[in-house]
């Protein structure tokens, strides 16, 4: 499931562009290239501290107009994105992607939220984000889940998994009977998100199952898949109802 | 110079009496002997009683309640006088105490009730008196006196139902609001009376009963519709504080979430500085999300509430942080202090929370740092891990938690009719512990202790070294 690399065209000529990545990060090499968009100034510093030195930070975005035009001119790899972000027509990270993807099509995002808010996940997984972390990860963890999405993968937090099975009624009992049923989970999906729930990392999980790592991030990439493109009322009705993951 | 709230008729003479220090007595009577000149006393008395405000109402910034339950806002008090003995001995009480106690309020909502039928007392008593004096050949003026009984009556009525309405005691409105139309109508055909007796009647006759009775209407009306306002006020301020909770809601999520995040995340896991922001993080999304202010004193009533502030005491006391993970259907707690309050729901019995406890404190314990909390309650039953990523479980190492674990974790599932496994993590690391209760076992409101043979699996893997090998 991995998407082709746009590395290394016009690569210097956006570093370049970007405001003032370089200064901070002294170690730019031609790695992993990400943009950090998050009103709080103090969370984009101390994320870009944290970042692994492989990751080359191009830029950062406070609105959701600077990161729309951030996007579009940088082509980053990976956008680490606020879900709450000012600006745009109040859309926030979700307006970002809708508006943005289009025009940067080997840019990938990764949700960063604070909130544990189910709506504000959902909103933003189905605007096209490939994951969801929480603010409350280290710059390690952070660091991961940008290759993993680089990478092509998914990237689900326990929370997010959590809030899978109950979306989609896995608890219940309700599995998929074909692959292309969007509504419902099949059974390997069921296992596979519930170990991601326990916290256990993909690779542990495919120790567990006894299939290849491979074969957990399929797996989690057709979850992704259905949390977008699924029309079951529960995403939306649950996320309204209960507020919280 | 205030009205007290408890008063005799407006409460003049009181608050007179307690502003200038002559006693209550001496200026009752010296009101009563001016009204005597000419009615002197008596409009001087209605003048103060127009322009004196009331005491204690518009000092007392929070609204009790919207309705007029509360005592100070019962209707009938500031207005009219109830001649009971005890109301008497009240009256010279102040302000403050009246406010305080809560017998006095008792006894202020108490008069409330008497005002109307003084009135009506009134009205009847005019009524005899007037026949009587009819009989023993006095010439009454009945065109006066008729209307006056017929205002009274209608006053008392229309007052009476305000009451209701304020109190809430009516529960159907619209009833309620033909009886107070009709007293009202009775109150101005008093009113018309007046004038329709009267003899030759002209244009200027009928401009001023038109002018009476919708003075007299406002008077009667004037007091309940203060109050109804005023009751709206009150809502108002309500739902101003309500707006301005959510603002800061909103404010505190976006500014202190996010740097209490910074913080847990520059200071790592391990550090006092990130337990702090965690407790604190842990608070202010309690307060945010829930609307309790500092909840936690009252016991959890679902289960992924008990867990979640389980984890939170843990938190405090060790490096250490939980992400729990709830899913499925919403389980109750049911406490051992008060079994089955709600014997329709199927509440997971304590003994399960105290278990997980367990099964927390000892990974916060043993492991510390990222521990995994994973909660699915589905229609077969209560499935629980605890899943950390420590050195292992080793009995050597920890010999004096062995009876810890035996007892309150295994022991305690056994007997609540589940089973609870100890092995180890998630590619070898770490341990995880498994508590599963079936849902039998708790759906069943008798079936408190199942005689279920304890699932006690281990794991095929190298782990001699796990609890159920040893014996204490």
């Amino acid at each position: 499931m991995t998407i082709p690399e746009a590395n290394g065209q016009g690569d210097s000529a956006r570093a370049a562009a970007a405001p003032a990545p370089a200064t901070a990060q002294p170690e730019a090499s031609a790695g992993l290239r990400v943009l950090i968009v998050d009103d709080h100034s103090i969370f984009r510093s101390g994320l870009r501290a944290e970042l692994d030195a492989d990751l080359t930070v191009l830029g950062e975005a406070a609105t959701v107009d600077a990161a729309i035009i951030s996007v579009i001119d940088l082509q980053p790899r990976v956008v680490l994105l606020d879900v709450h972000l000012p600006g745009g027509r109040g859309g926030g990270g979700a307006e970002v992607i809708r508006e943005a993807a289009s025009r940067a099509p080997h840019t990938l995002f990764l949700a960063l939220s604070v909130s544990d808010a189910a709506d504000d996940v959902v909103s933003v997984i189905r605007a096209g984000a490939r994951g969801y972390i929480t603010k409350s990860a280290s710059g390690a963890e952070v660091s991961d889940a940008a290759r993993r999405v680089a990478d092509g993968d998914a990237v689900f937090s326990p929370r997010l998994a959590g809030f899978v099975l109950d979306a989609f009624g896995a608890v219940a009992g309700e599995t998929a009977e074909t692959t292309e049923e969007l509504d419902r989970l099949s059974a390997r999906e069921t296992e596979v998100m519930r170990l991601i729930a326990r916290g256990y990392s993909y690779k542990e999980v495919a120790s567990t199952l006894f299939i290849a790592a491979k074969t957990v991030e399929t797996h989690v990439s057709a979850v992704l898949r259905k949390l977008q493109l699924s029309s079951r009322h529960e995403l939306t009705a649950w996320a309204l109802e209960r507020k919280l993951l | 110079m205030t009205r007290p709230r408890l008063r005799l008729v407006g409460g003049v003479c009181a608050g007179f009496a307690e502003h200038t220090g002559v006693s209550l007595p001496t200026v009752r009577l010296v009101t009563v002997v001016l009204s005597f000149c000419g009615g002197f006393g008596a409009l001087l008395y209605a003048w103060l009683w127009a322009t004196i405000p009331s005491g204690g109402a518009m000092a007392d910034p929070l609204p009790k309640s919207s309705l007029g339950r509360s005592r100070g806002f019962s209707f009938a008090g500031p207005h009219e006088a109830p001649v009971v003995a005890t109301a008497l001995s009240v009256d010279d009480d102040t302000t403050s105490r009246a406010a305080t106690s809560s017998p006095r309020a008792d006894a202020d909502s108490a008069r409330a009730a008497p005002v109307t039928e003084i009135l009506l007392g009134l009205a009847v008593l005019a009524a005899g008196g007037a026949l009587v004096a009819s009989r023993l050949g006095a010439d009454i003026p009945l065109a006066v006196v008729v209307p006056a009984i017929v205002v009274l009556a209608g006053t008392a009525l229309a007052w009476r139902q305000f009451a209701d309405i304020r109190s809430g005691a009516a529960q159907q409105s619209s009833a309620l609001l033909v009886r107070i139309l009709g007293a009202l109508v009775l109150v101005a055909v008093g009113i018309l009376l007046f004038f329709v007796t009267g003899t030759n009647p002209n244009a200027w006759t009928v401009i001023v009963a038109a002018a009476s009775v919708l003075l007299g209407v406002a008077v009667v009306t004037a007091p309940w519709l203060l109050r109804l306002w005023s009751d709206l006020a009150d809502e108002r301020a309500a739902r101003a504080r309500e707006a301005e909770r959510a603002d800061i809601a909103a404010h505190l999520h976006d500014s202190v979430l996010q740097t209490l995040a910074l913080i847990q995340q520059k200071a790592g896991p391990h550090s006092d500085a990130a337990r702090l922001a965690r407790a604190q993080e842990r608070e202010l999304r309690e307060w945010l999300f829930t609307g309790t202010r500092g909840g936690s004193t009252e016991p959890a009533t679902d289960l992924a509430t008990a867990l979640r502030r389980i984890a939170g005491e843990i938190e405090e006391d060790f490096a250490v942080h939980f992400e729990v993970v709830a899913v499925g259907a919403e389980v109750g707690v049911r406490s051992t202090a008060s079994p089955e309050s709600n014997p329709g729901s199927a509440d997971a019995p304590e003994s399960l929370v105290a278990a997980a406890r367990e099964a927390m404190l000892n990974a916060a314990r043993h492991a510390g740092g990222a521990v995994s909390v994973y909660l699915e309650t589905g229609a077969r039953g209560i499935e629980l891990s605890v899943t950390d990523r420590g050195p292992g479980f080793r009995l050597d190492q920890i010999p004096e938690d062995r009876l810890g674990v035996r007892e309150s974790i295994l022991g305690r599932m056994h007997r609540a009719g589940g089973s609870a496994s100890v092995r180890p993590g998630p590619g070898g690391a770490g341990t995880e512990i498994l508590l599963t209760l079936p849902a039998a076992a708790y759906t069943d409101p008798g079936a408190g202790a199942v005689p279920v043979t304890p699932v006690t699996t281990t794991h095929p893997v190298p782990d001699t070294h796990h609890t159920e090998t040893s014996v204490r």
